[in-house]
């Protein structure tokens, strides 16, 4: 039907303008989207990758009309997602990572009945169709409480159940993971996976790199609006080969002392994320430098937890595209 | 395994199953048309409880039926003092307009409030007819208006003795349901205002004093400057109170027809007005990403 492709963008860009203050209004404009072009197969389960305001939620809200591109095209199905809005939309499914976006004064079932109308499921499936959604994402027997009431990941599993009430042929899952417990995740994981496998096409964002190398088939990392690379997860991996990782805990590391280790000689880039009290310092060297003791000396004076050297991961390759770009 | 369980678990369907098809087919239009239906009422049913601030017994009683209650005698006994016109002006004019409050409120809620959960995005990705799902948020909320309205005329009519002959009560059921459906689309189309601007609500009170000031049902119209006259033509409630009051007065539904006709009237133009805003506001946010920007 219509398109070999499920998603197809060309050179899509989107430009935020926002005018701030009353009296003497300033224009600010944000480049969200800066060309970005990419297909998706049928059945394929795609990801997004990217850090915060690289502009994944935007790209999604170009593809699932909520958005109009400014310039550039993109098709759902072979549907134009700018003029054939109504038939994208009976197409697509969408998941939006938040606590927000569902009716709180009213129960999950109440929920899912409400948009089991407004997405076109066939009264006499309804009933059906809510019981085993509820049963998929784990909430049967509390469907009958207040949302207002939910806890952060049940809201997020509902969000999931709305997101497939009308089984989409393609489904757009922004950060779908977020506040779900790691058993959960799990599940929610083989639901995708599942979905991908009986046709459904995915498109995913999350920032579990773990989640993304598990999932998906293929992968577009996004930065300042731009896609960086797209491959495999396996090509991705490669894009770290020639490296070596060297991880270091710290307690309260001075950023002269950062520097330091970022200048010296086969060090391609150093990153430092806060965990709780300690510091994870994370350096990425040419497989054929030992850095670690030119680290470690760097490092003198400052209390130290483990250390660690090793072979590079997808989210190390991540870091690699990122930070390049 | 027993028998008959394991012949339910042989047709159990599976889960991404497509639907089965129907014996007989209808017409396409039938069907159709029938889908839409459901989705006004059943939809507009769910979308009510989910966005009505109201609901609840003390809320409902006291905002809806006892403050407008109050407000009726309030003025009646203003009027008895002033001697401009007799109980029967006061009671039926204001007991057509106390489903303002629910009405204007409830359409206002009834987009306005999408913004509060956050769901509008959601409801906007619906491929559904928009003009179904939000007409449709206006019929409980005219349901409401009509029910309050009748409340407020039975207890005014009891409390002050006003006889109403018996004949007029379908009319009179017939002005006021138009009064409060007309309401509902005008608070509809101020809600759809809630889909730009950020403070809708400041439009919604302001509209429901200007309802009291306008509609000629606590002031008559020859009080008024001709403009206020104009405006509180093309506002809900004026000609159905017109009618109502003629009803009362045992005039006739033959008497009343002219002003019923437009009460509904006034009423279509908002229902239009409203789609038509809605449409701009829907492509606008589209351009302007201003959904979630406010
Ligand atoms: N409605 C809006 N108005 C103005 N600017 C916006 C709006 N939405 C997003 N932006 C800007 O566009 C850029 C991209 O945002 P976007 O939400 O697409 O990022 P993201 O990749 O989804 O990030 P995250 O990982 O944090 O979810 C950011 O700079 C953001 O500030
Ligand atoms: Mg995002």
């Amino acid at each position: 039907m219509g398109s070999e492709y499920a998603i197809e963008a060309e050179d899509l860009r989107r430009t935020y303008r926002a005018r701030t203050g009353w009296l003497r209004p300033r224009r600010t404009e944000v480049e969200a989207v800066r060309g970005v072009s990419f297909t998706v197969g049928r059945g394929e389960l795609f990801g997004l990758l990217g850090p915060n305001g690289a502009g994944k939620t935007t790209t999604i809200k170009l593809l699932n009309t909520l958005l109009i591109p400014t310039s550039g095209m993109a098709r759902v199905c072979g549907h134009d997602v700018e003029k054939e809005t109504r038939e994208v939309r009976r197409r697509i499914g969408y998941v939006f990572g938040g606590d927000r976006g569902l009716y709180d004064r009213l129960s999950a079932l109440d929920n899912l009945r409400y948009f089991a109308e407004l997405y076109g499921v066939a009264p006499r499936d309804q009933k059906r169709r809510i019981a085993e959604l509820l049963d998929l994402v784990g909430l049967a027997g509390r469907e009958g409480e207040r949302v207002e009431g939910y806890s952060r990941g049940m809201r997020q599993r509902l969000h999931i159940a709305r997101g497939l009430l009308h089984a989409p042929d393609v489904l757009f899952l922004d950060e779908p993971s977020i506040g779900v417990d790691p058993v959960a995740a799990r599940e929610l994981r083989r639901t995708v996976a599942d979905l991908a496998s009986t046709g459904t096409t995915v498109l995913l964002t999350t920032h579990y790199m773990a989640e993304a190398d598990e999932l998906c088939d293929r992968i577009a990392v996004i930065a300042d609006g731009q896609i960086q690379a797209l491959g495999t997860p396996a090509e991705l991996r490669r894009r770290a080969d020639g490296r070596r990782v060297v991880e270091v805990e710290a307690y309260g590391v001075p950023e002269s002392a950062v520097d330091a280790v970022r200048d010296l000689p086969g060090v391609r880039e150093t990153a430092v994320e806060a965990r709780g009290a300690l510091q994870l310092l994370t350096v990425h060297s040419d497989a054929h430098v030992d850095v670690q003791s030119d680290v470690l000396r760097e490092l003198a004076g400052i209390r130290l937890g483990r250390v660690d050297s090793r072979e590079p991961t997808l989210e190390d390759a991540y870091v690699a595209i990122v930070s390049a770009s | 395994m027993t028998f008959p369980s394991l012949l339910a678990s042989a047709v159990a369907p599976p889960l991404f199953s497509p639907p089965t098809p129907h014996r007989r087919r209808p017409h396409r239009r039938e069907r159709l048309g029938m889908k839409t239906l459901r989705l006004m009422t059943v939809g507009g049913t769910i979308a009510y409880r989910a966005l009505f601030n109201w609901t609840t017994p003390g809320m409902f009683i006291g905002t809806l039926l006892v403050g407008p209650l109050f407000q009726l005698l309030f003025f009646a006994y203003l009027g008895r003092q002033l001697q401009v016109a007799d109980d029967r002006f006061y009671i039926v004019g204001n007991a057509v307009l106390t489903a303002s409050l629910a009405c204007v409120f409830g359409g206002t809620m009834a987009v306005a409030n999408e913004r509060r959960y956050g769901t509008l995005g959601h409801v906007l990705l619906s491929p559904r007819s928009r003009t179904a799902i939000f007409w449709g948020r206006v019929i409980p909320y005219a349901g409401n208006g009509l029910l309050i309205a009748v409340v407020t005329l039975t207890a005014g009519a009891l409390l002050l003795g006003l006889r109403i002959p018996v004949s007029a009560l379908p009319g009179l059921l017939l002005a006021m349901a138009a009064g409060s459906l007309a309401c509902g689309f005008f608070g509809l189309t101020l809600g759809a205002l809630g889909l730009r601007f950020r403070d809708v609500w400041v439009v919604s009170n302001v509209a429901v004093a200007l309802l009291l000031l306008l509609t000629g049902v606590n002031v008559p119209a020859a009080g008024l400057p001709g403009w206020m006259v104009t405006v509180g033509n093309a506002l809900p409630i004026t000609h159905a109170a017109e009618a109502a009051r003629r009803l009362a007065a045992g005039d006739g539904l033959a008497a009343a027809a002219p002003a019923l006709g437009q009460e509904l009237l006034v009423g279509a133009g908002y229902a239009a007005a409203a789609v038509i805003l809605l449409k701009i506001f829907e492509v606008e946010s589209r351009r302007r990403a201003s959904l979630d920007a406010l």
